[in-house]
């Protein structure tokens, strides 16, 4: 559609010398910048217009070494940005002092970027047109954006400190702003405000390790020191995945329970009953008629009963293979109490023998009493192939033990990242125990 | 597809509208601006050199906005306290117009919006355009600069111009534009670079678009 | 896959669990003894069991 020649003129960057030490200076931002630091004297230049004056000499001792060198370039989201400026911003309050540092991104298509380091903590942050919603999240004022809620984190008077570079605004040394900083992570919304106006802001976790990658740095990112307000939380979404695990693991579980239930033959060979005596001759030893044990070298479970009545029977067994000989032994007690308080034992007992060949077999039997009781009366029955139940109960307990770690070490790192907010909520006393334990089991 | 073209009453130059419905433009080479009339060409002041601008966009510069191609065609320039930006005229295939403002490489696509109440404001009051909720984020007080181009109306020599920016969560943008004895009303949103899909920017020494 | 950990711990359970519930195996004292001879069967108080005498007595309340 067009027919007109269009500029084909190449913007070339500004080259000034500083009137303050004379030396050379590029303006890498060409006419966005507004004002800009003399690289050795340090002194903040107006570079709005051509006559750069000095809007500020640096009164300070010593420089600081931005940890990604001015000029550098690096690959954010698919486009290439130059760092053209660097900013430490401090905080004094009564009984703290910390500070953190800014780096100004250019590129002349996309326009501006930021990063901010804190102890080894990146942000990558862009300025942001649109303004919030605002909301209520952990009780305090909170906003809405790209349908995510964050809360408020903390808030600060913060001061410029140190500048170095190039910016798109006047830069003072001592100007102070209000900022207020909101998470949902790994996003962070943070406000500026001054003389009235407020600036939003949303930043993005970004790792070290990332950054250096972006910008081809040699050598290592500082190492992060304890956990930054709107980094990732390593447990983000395992708790949910384990507890959607653990219901898996229990549908399977069940299944299995099931099919063992309907492929075991679970067949009584065996049930008799007989009578204690106690007068009897003090052998009391008895064997019982042979039955057939089929199967594989299934197991057998042996049941007793007996109807006692604050009491106990002992009875002594044996499971012998009627053709070779082959004897299992065991034995176990049946003791029953009641008073008025409730009742202690069972009239009931088993044993389950595991891999017993197939064959015909018979019990031998000697019970013990010590009693008054004229006769009692037991039954013994004898099942092959048995499922046994416990094991399912203990895998279902086992079971609950990783998500319920995964579910603590989660709330114990946000508890940790909370901590350092100004809004820190307080914990309850289970949380304080249990963070305890868990905290002493393993830090990583 | 020819378009009118004329001579530059000033010096002579070859004139051309790219654009049917432009009023005022400026002439290339002797920076006069110049009104349309019925007949010819009128000339009714000059721009004075305009001030070093970085925007990457440049007249003649083309895009893609809503499935429409436009062409950039002119321009009003303003500065104000934190900086300076572009309000670039555009002009889509089939004849519509629309401003592209681009304030330190933030873009923002408008539309004039007639038959508004323009609501009373101050900043931070909220207000509802068009059956959207706009808060106010800025109340600028613009220095005028310069022209360049084909503009929609007469527009030369202002001093000072109040400008009322509102927006929206997701993205919408309004303008209210005073410089008027009736404010002017604008609607449109923010848009990103990438989805402008540009062709012939500006160049950059040590960049490729 | 979030908890590779978890999985393979969950896989573990369950084929430790399928497999003592398949081989039967329970944690009974069981004593295996020595094959007996045929006599014992028409004379069981020739044969004395490991188990045999008063279990640990718990008397009564």
């Amino acid at each position: 559609m067009s027919t007109t020649l269009v500029s084909q003129s190449l913007v070339k960057a500004k080259s000034l010398s500083c009137p303050n030490c004379g030396t050379p200076i590029e303006l890498r931002g060409f006419a966005h910048t507004l004002s800009a630091v003399c690289p050795s004297c340090l002194s903040i230049l107006d570079a709005s217009n051509p006559e750069l004056q000095i809007l500020q000499t640096y009164q300070g001792k010593e420089r600081i070494e931005p940890k990604i060198p001015l000029g550098s370039r690096g690959a954010f989201n698919g486009t290439v940005y130059e760092l053209i400026g660097f900013e430490q911003r401090s905080v004094q309050t009564p009984d703290d002092y910390f500070s953190w540092d800014e780096y100004l991104l250019f590129n002349p298509y996309k326009g501006f970027r930021y990063i901010s380091e804190y102890c080894g903590h990146w942000n990558v942050i862009r300025v942001q047109s649109r303004v919030p919603y605002p909301t209520t999240a952990r009780g305090r004022r909170g906003w809405v954006l790209d349908a995510r809620k964050f809360a408020a984190f903390d808030a600060m008077q913060a001061a410029t400190s140190y500048v170095i570079g190039e910016f798109p605004w006047q830069v003072r040394l001592g100007e102070t702003a209000a900022c207020e900083d909101f998470i949902a992570p790994p996003y962070m919304l943070s406000s500026e405000t001054t003389a009235g106006e407020t600036t939003w802001s949303l930043g993005e976790y970004w790792e070290g390790s990332k950054i250096w990658q972006a910008f081809r740095l040699p050598g290592k990112p500082p190492s992060p020191q304890g956990i930054f307000a709107n980094q990732v939380s390593p447990y983000a979404g395992k708790t949910g995945a384990a507890w959607r695990m653990w219901l898996w693991f229990n549908v399977a579980l069940f299944t299995l329970m099931t099919i063992f239930n309907l492929t075991k033959a679970n067949k009584e060979v065996f049930h008799d009953e007989y009578s204690y005596a106690y007068f009897k001759s003090h052998d009391t030893s008895f064997v019982t008629p042979a039955f057939q044990l089929d199967g594989v070298n299934k197991n057998v479970e042996v049941r007793f009963h007996a109807d006692i009545r604050n009491d106990w029977i002992y009875l002594s067994m044996a499971l012998i293979n009627d053709e070779t000989g082959q004897t299992f032994d065991f034995a176990r007690e049946v003791s029953y109490y009641v008073d008025s308080d409730g009742s202690e034992g069972s009239r009931d007992n088993r044993v389950v023998i595991p891999s017993v060949p197939a064959g015909r077999y018979y019990l031998r039997i000697e019970p013990e009493m010590v009693t008054g009781a004229l006769s009692t009366r037991y039954e013994i029955s004898v099942r092959r192939d048995v499922p046994i139940y416990s094991y399912f109960w203990i895998a279902a307990a086992l079971l609950l033990i990783p998500p319920i770690v995964t579910w603590f070490r989660s709330n114990q790192f946000e508890a940790r990242r909370w901590r350092e907010s100004d809004y820190r909520p307080v914990d309850s006393p289970v949380m304080k125990i249990a963070g305890g334990i868990i905290e002493s089991l393993g830090d990583d | 597809m020819s378009a009118p073209t004329s001579n530059c009453p000033n010096c002579g130059a070859p004139v051309t509208f790219r654009w049917s419905s432009a009023i005022q433009t400026t002439c290339e080479f002797c920076h006069s601006i110049l009104i349309r009339t019925d007949l010819d060409l009128k000339k009714v002041g000059e721009v004075a050199d305009l001030p070093a601008d970085a925007s990457p966009i440049q007249i003649g510069t083309e895009g893609v906005l809503d499935n429409k191609g436009f062409v950039v065609i002119g321009r009003i320039i303003y500065e104000y306290e934190q900086g300076g930006w572009n309000e670039w005229h555009i002009v889509f295939n089939d004849n519509s117009n629309a401003w592209l403002s681009d304030a330190e490489l933030e873009y923002d696509v408008s539309w004039l919006a007639p038959q508004h109440q323009i609501p009373v404001i101050g900043r931070g009051s909220e207000c509802i355009l068009a059956n959207r909720a706009y808060t106010v984020t800025s109340i600028t007080k613009a220095h005028y600069k310069g022209v360049q181009g084909e503009l929609p109306f007469e527009y030369w020599d202002k001093s000072d111009v109040a400008f009322a920016d509102l927006r929206t969560p997701t993205g919408e943008f309004a303008t209210i534009d005073y410089s008027e004895k009736t404010p002017l009303l604008f609607l449109g949103r923010s848009v990103e670079f990438d989805d402008l899909h540009f062709k012939n920017l500006r160049r950059f020494e040590g960049w490729t678009s | 896959m979030n908890n590779p950990l978890f999985l393979l711990y969950g896989v573990l359970l369950l084929g430790a669990t399928g497999y003592l519930e398949y081989t039967g195996k329970s944690f009974d004292r069981i004593n295996q003894q020595r094959v007996l001879p045929k006599s014992i069967r028409d004379n069981p108080g020739a044969y004395r069991s490991t188990y045999g005498g008063y279990s640990r007595y718990i008397g009564g309340k």
